[in-house]
């Protein structure tokens, strides 16, 4: 099915050129065929992490006029949770290959450049 | 005399050829320089240990460069700050002040204790790296402030800083405060080893900068929800 709509589009795509019925509709000066490479997205950060530690630090500051030998146990929650936030970032940023069922932009540029696209027809 | 004139006519070869690439193969492992990490026994390695020394056994290695040595005198966090501390290349140098400060360290450290008490003389402290990794410590920031941009505005939001970022930002801030704020007369080393023994005891500027930092990140503390990871 998927050969169809390619065989398809491909005369639709010769009809927009050809000049047999008057002006063509396309007159391309590259050769119409896709690049061997996909664009880089964006990548979404994810929501705050120890938001609630930093607010518990920045109390006890608040309340010892930022003296920290007096604050060490908030602080040392605080270490804490970062280190579990940073663990936690790095077990899901491995395993979050497939993002909703799409390669990653670097994957699929990668398969791209090892298959590439034909340019010319010899 | 003869020897000398001739050795003006040969052409200068360096000394020390570089042996180290920069751009290696991730493949690539890095070198344990530490003597401590061979000398354990094989019944004392945990799983993970073990599984490293396998993989070390059959990766290739990267050349360890010039400044990491296996003696005792070797300090990863000294070397970091005369990196830092060095301008135009001169390592030399910035090797020679941080010398002369640590010895300075010490002279008022063991004047400090010739000249104390019976009751205090314990609690000086005259080994001059402590001071030095002490007063790093003083010295580093618990959070930071980044710049994110919600809505069109740029807000100063409080942020968990990693450890390396937290010891570059305190050596970055004794450094220019050495360098900046001093006696036109005063020579660096004497600057330096003033700041370290003030931040050794959480005085100076470098803890005002520090204090101020988290003073900034105390009143922007409404702004934490907005960062992303």
């Amino acid at each position: 099915m998927a050969a169809q709509r390619g065989v398809l589009f491909q005369e639709k795509v010769s009809r927009l050129l050809s000049k047999q019925h008057g002006r063509p509709v396309l007159k391309p000066n590259k050769p119409l065929v896709l690049k061997d490479e996909v664009a880089n997205r964006r990548v979404k950060r994810g929501g705050a992490s120890c938001v609630t530690e930093i607010s518990v630090l920045m109390a006890c500051w608040k309340q010892n006029s930022f003296v920290e030998s007096v604050c060490s146990a908030e602080m040392k929650a605080f270490y804490s949770c970062v280190d579990e936030a940073q663990a936690a970032k790095k077990n899901t940023s491995e395993l979050s290959g497939v993002q909703g069922e799409r390669l990653p932009p670097k994957q699929a540029t990668l398969l791209l450049k090892r298959f590439p696209n034909l340019r010319t027809e010899i | 005399m003869a020897a000398s004139i001739s050795g003006l006519l040969k052409p200068w070869t360096p000394r020390v050829f570089l042996v180290r690439w920069s751009r290696y193969n991730p493949y690539y492992l890095e070198p344990e320089v530490r003597k401590e990490a061979y000398i354990k026994p094989e019944a004392e390695l945990s799983a993970e240990e073990k599984e490293q020394r396998e993989l070390k056994s059959l990766r290739p290695i990267k050349a360890a460069t010039n400044d990491v040595t296996s003696s005792v005198f070797n300090d990863p966090v000294i070397s970091k700050f005369v990196g830092m501390m060095m301008l135009d290349g001169n390592k030399i140098l910035a090797n020679e002040i941080i010398a002369k400060t640590l010895e300075n360290i010490k002279r008022k450290q063991v004047d400090k204790y010739h000249k104390a008490p019976e009751g205090t003389k314990e609690e000086i402290e005259c080994n001059p790296y402590a001071i030095f990794h002490q007063a790093l410590e003083n010295c580093k920031p618990v959070v930071g402030l980044a710049s994110i941009q919600k809505g069109g505005k740029f807000y100063q939001v409080p942020i968990p800083l990693s450890d390396d970022r937290r010891r570059h930002l305190a050596m970055k801030w004794i450094i220019t405060e050495c360098r900046e704020s001093k006696h036109r007369r005063t020579l660096m080393y004497e600057k330096l080893s003033q700041e370290l023994l003030a931040a050794f005891v959480r005085e100076g500027n470098v803890i005002k900068k520090k204090l101020a930092m988290h003073k900034m990140a105390e009143a922007n503390r409404a702004y934490a929800h907005y960062r992303w990871a």
